[in-house]
C-alpha cells in the first residue's frame, strides 16, 4: 500500500506542462524527492493533496483513486506542509496549533496532548506562548510541520521543509520526519542533496517534469561510480577550461592547486583520478545526462 | 470563537474603522436626528465590504487554505460563517457608536420635547439598528463571496463598489425605489408611517441568505 503514480499529466491553462507523463511508486517509510527549481516536485505534491487536478493519468492512495468523489477520504489520510506558508501571525504557537487541529476535527484534549508531545520533540515547548510573527524562519517550519503531522496522518507530504534554515533547525526538522515515518508515508521534497541523504533510502529525481530516476539511493550512487573524476588544476584558465567541457560538481583550493572534481562518462585526457561518488554527485550525474 | 476573534479582527482593522466612522461624524453634517441614519448607511456599506473582503482570502493569500483542504469541509465553512458573525458584530457596534458620535460631535436636533422627544430618538435609533444590521450583513457577506469567487479580495472590494455607486445613486432610487438596497437612506423623511424601504431591506435578506447558501459550494470549487 502505498501511493502509485501512473502516466501523471499535469498541464496548465497558459500551455506549460508540469509533469509530463510521470510514473512512479512510493511505499513505507521517507521516500525522497530530488529536483531543482520548476522540475515539477511542488505541483506534484499540489496532485497528491488534491489541491491540483491532473490533467492525465490516474494516482491512487492506499488504492483509492484520485477523483472528486474521493477527495474527501484521500484528505483524511494526509497531512501536508507546503513549501511557503504563513500560519496566523496574530496567534500564539499554542492557539494556532489549537485552531488547526480543531479545523481538522481532532478532540480538544487529544489536541492538547498531542501539541505538548510534538512541541517538546521539536524544542519549541518554551515558545508556545509567543506569536508567530515573533518566531524566527525555523521555529515557523517547525510549528508548520507540528500542524502537518497533528492529525497523524498516514501520509506525509512536506515541500522543501529545511529551505533557508541554519543546520542546527535542519537536522531537527530531518530527525522529527524520520521519527514520524514508522509504519507510516512521507514524501520527503528538497534539492538539498544532504537532507535526503541523511534522512531516505529511497528516492526519485525530477527534471522537467519527468522522473530520471526511482529507486534505492545506493542504486543512484552506483550508477555514477567510475564516472567522477578528480584532478588538480594550476590555474583558474585550466579551471574554466574544464567547466567548459565538463559538468564540474565541486572547487577547492588545496594549496597552490585547485582540486576539481568533475562528471565524464569516459576517463578525461588529462591526468586525473577516479573517485567514489557521492549522493550529490550522482544526482549531477543523472541530471547533466538529460538535456 | 476566541482564535477566529483573534484571527478576523487584527488591531489595524479595528482602529480603521472606528476611524472611518469617526471622522464620518465629524465631517458630515446632519441638522435633525433622524438624518443620522441617511448619513451612515451607505458609508458603512462601504465599510463593511472593505472589511470583509479577506476574511477567507487570507486564507489564500497566505497559502493555509491549501492545508485546510485537507480538513473537513464542514469545519471550514463554520469557521468562515463564525469570522462574518464576528466581524459583522464589530460593525455592528461601530455603527452603534457612530450615530452617538453624530450627538457628541455635531448636536443634531431631535424630534419632540422631554420624554417624548427621548422615546421617538430611541424608536429612530432602534430601526437605524435594525436596518445597519441588514445592511452590514448583506455587504460583508457579498464582498466575500466576491472575493473567493475569484480568489481576490480586491474583486469583492471592487465588485462591491461597482454596486454601491449603483444603487447609492439617484439613478437607483429612480429605478429600484423601495425594492434598492439603500431603501432606508433613499426613504421619505416627511413621511414617517411610510415603511415600503423595508422591501428593499428584505431583498438585501433574501439575497444575503442566497450568498450564504453558495458560499460553502464556492470554497469547496476554489479551495
Amino acid at each position: 500500500m502505498g501511493i502509485k503514480i501512473e502516466d501523471l499529466t499535469v498541464t496548465f491553462k497558459n500551455k506549460v506542462t508540469a509533469i509530463n507523463h510521470a510514473d512512479l511508486e512510493i511505499s513505507k517509510g521517507i521516500f525522497g524527492l530530488l529536483g531543482e527549481n520548476g522540475a515539477g516536485k511542488t505541483t506534484l505534491m499540489r496532485v497528491l493533496t488534491t489541491v491540483l487536478s491532473p490533467t492525465g493519468g490516474t494516482v491512487t492512495l492506499d488504492g483509492i483513486r484520485y477523483s472528486e468523489a474521493n477527495y474527501e477520504k484521500i484528505q483524511r489520510k494526509i497531512g501536508y506542509l507546503p513549501q511557503e506558508i504563513d500560519l496566523y501571525p496574530g496567534l500564539t504557537v499554542q492557539e494556532c496549533l489549537e485552531y488547526m487541529g480543531d479545523l481538522s476535527g481532532i478532540p480538544r484534549q487529544i489536541c492538547r496532548e498531542r501539541i505538548s508531545c510534538y512541541l517538546e520533540k521539536t524544542s519549541l515547548s518554551e515558545h508556545r506562548r509567543k506569536k508567530m510573527k515573533q518566531l524566527s524562519g525555523g521555529m515557523k517550519r517547525r510549528v508548520g510541520l507540528i500542524q502537518a503531522i497533528l492529525s497523524e496522518p498516514e501520509f506525509l507530504i512536506v515541500d522543501e521543509p529545511t529551505t533557508g534554515l541554519d543546520p542546527e533547525e535542519r537536522i531537527r526538522i530531518r530527525n522529527l520526519l524520520v521519527d514520524f515515518s514508522q509504519d507510516r508515508t512521507v514524501l520527503f521534497s528538497t534539492h538539498v542533496v544532504e537532507d535526503l541523504a541523511a534522512t531516505c533510502n529511497r528516492l526519485a529525481v525530477m527534471k522537467k517534469g519527468k522522473f530520471l530516476y526511482s529507486g534505492s539511493m545506493r542504486e543512484l550512487v552506483k550508477q555514477a561510480e567510475g564516472h567522477i573524476w578528480v584532478c588538480r588544476a594550476k590555474d583558474e584558465s585550466t579551471a574554466r577550461q574544464l567547466e567548459k567541457k565538463y559538468h564540474v560538481s565541486s572547487k577547492q583550493y588545496a594549496g597552490d592547486e585547485l582540486q576539481i572534481k568533475f562528471i565524464s562518462e569516459e576517463p578525461p585526457e588529462m591526468e586525473c583520478r577516479s573517485c567514489e561518488a557521492t549522493l550529490e554527485d550522482a544526482y549531477i550525474y543523472i541530471t547533466s545526462k538529460e538535456p | 470563537m476566541i482564535y477566529e476573534m483573534k484571527i478576523s479582527l487584527p488591531f489595524p482593522k479595528q482602529a480603521y474603522a472606528v476611524f472611518f466612522v469617526v471622522i464620518l461624524s465629524l465631517v458630515r453634517g446632519v441638522t435633525c436626528s433622524d438624518e443620522i441614519g441617511i448619513a451612515l448607511e451607505a458609508p458603512v456599506a462601504i465599510l463593511a465590504a472593505a472589511f470583509c473582503a479577506d476574511t477567507y482570502t487570507q486564507e489564500v493569500v497566505s497559502r493555509r487554505s491549501e492545508i485546510q483542504r485537507l480538513c473537513p469541509m464542514i469545519k471550514r465553512i463554520n469557521s468562515v460563517y463564525r469570522r462574518i458573525v464576528i466581524q459583522d458584530i464589530f460593525l455592528l457596534s461601530v455603527a452603534a457608536a457612530g450615530y452617538g458620535l453624530f450627538f457628541l460631535f455635531q448636536n443634531p436636533e431631535i424630534d419632540g420635547t422631554g420624554s417624548s422627544g427621548l422615546e421617538n430618538e430611541a424608536c429612530r435609533f432602534l430601526v437605524y439598528f435594525a436596518a445597519v444590521a441588514v445592511t452590514i450583513g448583506f455587504w460583508g457577506l457579498l464582498s466575500n463571496l466576491l472575493s473567493c469567487l475569484f480568489r481576490n479580495m480586491w474583486m469583492g472590494i471592487g465588485g462591491c463598489l461597482l454596486l454601491w455607486l449603483i444603487t447609492n445613486s439617484s439613478m437607483g432610487d429612480r429605478y429600484l425605489g423601495a425594492w434598492n438596497l439603500f431603501s432606508y437612506t433613499f426613504r421619505s423623511l416627511e413621511n414617517s408611517g411610510d415603511y415600503t424601504w423595508l422591501y428593499g431591506k428584505t431583498a438585501c435578506i433574501g439575497i444575503g441568505v442566497i450568498a450564504a447558501a453558495v458560499l460553502p459550494k464556492i470554497i469547496e470549487k476554489r479551495g
